[in-house]
């Protein structure tokens, strides 16, 4: 119930400041690509001397630009291997709740790389990444190790080059996810446990039909966060190889990114902007939709 | 894992003495397996301390573990002479500080007017600031760029504030709300009734209750502005307006065969938020949990 009656002009003091900053910076510019992205137009000539082509970015897109799908290809590549490591951030996160007693000790180093910026993180991957000439660590651990026949230039070989992209933004995220399992298995009501322990149902018992189907929710946030994190990756590839070696490793935001800024096309990079934010919309929901199914199924 | 039950089984028939080598090196097994991560995620970090020392044959040597001959301080000083280290740092806690005192105050704004005014339309504002939600950064960059050098704003703080400020918005708003409907409304309406303005108090009652979730979201805003790299480098070129990984990205560049100046600059841009991890790693990751769970 809400108590406060007020003016209206006190309402739009408190919301409007807020609101239209919001509204002119998040939904004009959807807007704005949706009308450019009409038009060809290479943005450093007035827009005057833009040609309307309806939806010819589009159907540029979909169909004449050799690129495109195998961008969309590796984003969701992208995104699919990111949940990968959830379910073995789950099994850590049981085993560091039953084994360690200071287990947020232990998180919170894991958790070191999740603050540092993308900007580092990238330059310090791509100094590991280097080859051994130049100094990089992964080379020379394989040297060490006696597998010198798998080294690799590990950014430069456009058949390896999203694979180590992706292993980064594994290696960062490792520790967010680790973190959200660990507090969510912490916050499980202890009596349930207890009350589990009388009826014989102990160690990896409890696990299994006490803490994986409470843990559902948690473990859906931590795929949706994977999911939609790496739809939308784009500053790790920027940095690290922006979109090269021959746009081995473009992404849809890289390949808008490099449309709109390198080749000037403005009217096209606005076009693709508007997929992906389509895409991202789209997902989502999926996402939610299976999990939904599954809370259900479980409850 | 059955050989886990088996045991903790065994434990409780039999007295301990017969499980007891089996403990040891369950015991050690758990311990490696908790120690991998720890290697895996803090040995990069170390290496590239250690790299930031070392003169640039013995970067070049290939070699992953090894300590710099004599500890070269110098990287440092010259990565800290030729790269506007200060100015950056300068630029990145001005464009944050900023950007987080604005989210917290508009913010908490629209979450009390949201959840405590009895009007019309509470329920359609916090669903406009929940479907931004969705909406990716990187593809209001193109258009933002074209609408700020209308506005003469490209290559200024505030091309990049505006935006830090919005795009922090929706999950600000998220959590200030779910935290402000469960503020009891005896509190709000003696004041009321006393005479207080809803100013006064929002300014003296409502905010000083929201300090817990005010935290949360200066932790979330700072984290993610502090490391924000695609808008700095799209909006911004002038040298002197460059926030810190942008300036990282550029020296990086600029410097790319003196690897130990690289490195130490690396270090340097990393510092600062390290610095503040580990003194407030507790409230860190408490606020980044309930940033995720929430969102």
């Amino acid at each position: 119930m809400k108590v406060l009656k007020v003016s209206a002009g006190t309402i739009a003091v408190f919301v409007l400041p807020c609101l239209v900053l919001y509204i002119c910076l998040v939904f004009v510019p959807i807007l704005v690509s949706l009308f450019i992205g009409l038009f060809d137009w290479n943005g450093i000539a007035s827009f005057s001397t833009a040609k309307f082509v309806g939806f010819g970015n589009f159907n540029t897109m979909f169909f004449h630009d050799a690129n495109f799908w195998p961008s969309v290809r590796r984003t969701l590549l992208y995104a699919v291997a990111s949940m990968l490591e959830i379910p073995l951030c789950l099994l850590m996160a049981i085993l560091l709740n039953r084994y360690v007693r200071k287990g947020n000790v232990l998180v919170s180093i894991y958790f070191t790389p999740v603050i540092l910026s993308v900007v580092v993180i990238g330059q310090l991957w791509k100094t590991i990444y280097n080859p051994v000439s130049m100094g990089g660590m992964l080379n020379g651990v394989l040297i060490w190790l006696g597998l010198g026949a798998h080294t690799h230039n590990w950014l430069t070989e456009p058949k390896i080059a999203m694979y180590a992209l992706y292993f980064v933004s594994l290696w960062q995220y490792f520790g967010y996810h680790l973190l959200i399992q660990f507090t969510g298995i912490q916050n499980l009501p202890s009596e349930i446990y207890e009350a589990a322990r009388i009826d014989g149902a102990d160690g990896f018992k409890a696990d299994r039909y006490i803490t994986l189907p409470l843990i559902v929710p948690i473990f859906k946030i931590s795929i949706v966060l994977a999911f939609i994190g790496s739809l939308q990756a784009f500053d790790l590839v920027m940095v690290m190889t922006a979109g090269g070696p021959a746009h081995a490793t473009d992404v849809i935001s890289t390949h808008m990114y490099n449309s709109s800024f390198l080749s000037q096309k403005y009217g096209y990079g606005s076009a693709m902007a508007l997929f992906l934010v389509v895409i991202c919309l789209i997902f989502t929901s999926i996402i939610n939709g299976i999990f939904n199914r599954i809370d259900r199924k479980v409850s | 894992m059955s050989a886990l039950n088996s045991a903790s089984v065994s434990r409780s028939v039999h007295s301990v003495k017969p499980t007891k080598p089996w403990k040891t090196v369950k015991k050690g097994l758990i311990r490696l397996l908790f120690a991998i991560p720890v290697v895996t995620q803090l040995y990069p970090l170390l290496w590239l301390l250690l790299y930031s020392l070392k003169t640039n044959e013995e970067i070049l040597d290939g070699s992953f573990f090894s300590f710099p001959k004599v500890l070269q301080w110098h990287n440092y000083k010259e990565a800290f002479q030729s790269g506007h280290y200060l100015k950056y740092l300068a630029n990145s806690v001005f464009v944050t500080g900023v950007t987080m005192i604005c989210v917290i105050l508009l913010s908490s704004m629209v979450a009390y007017a949201i959840t405590r005014f009895r009007w019309k339309y509470g329920g359609v504002v916090m669903l406009v600031f929940m479907m931004g939600m969705m909406i990716p950064m990187q593809t209001t960059l193109l258009p933002l760029m074209i609408i700020f050098s209308k506005l003469h704003i490209l290559n200024t703080h505030a091309s990049l504030i505006l935006p830090y400020i919005a795009f922090q918005m929706p999950i600000a708003v998220f959590i200030l709300s779910g935290f402000m409907r469960g503020i009891p409304h005896e509190i709000e309406e003696s004041a009321f009734v006393d005479g207080a303005s809803v100013y006064r108090i929002f300014r003296e009652i409502i905010l000083p209750i929201s300090i817990p979730p005010v935290m949360t979201v200066c932790i979330l805003t700072f984290i993610s502005i502090w490391n924000e790299y695609i808008l700095a480098a799209t909006f911004i070129s002038k040298e002197s307006l460059k926030t810190l990984p942008f300036g990282i990205y550029t020296f990086v560049s600029q410097y790319s065969a003196n690897y130990g100046d690289i490195g130490a600059f690396l270090v340097m841009g990393a510092l600062p938020v390290i610095l503040i991890y580990f003194f407030l790693s507790n409230q860190i990751t408490k606020g980044m949990v309930a940033g995720a769970v929430k969102g």
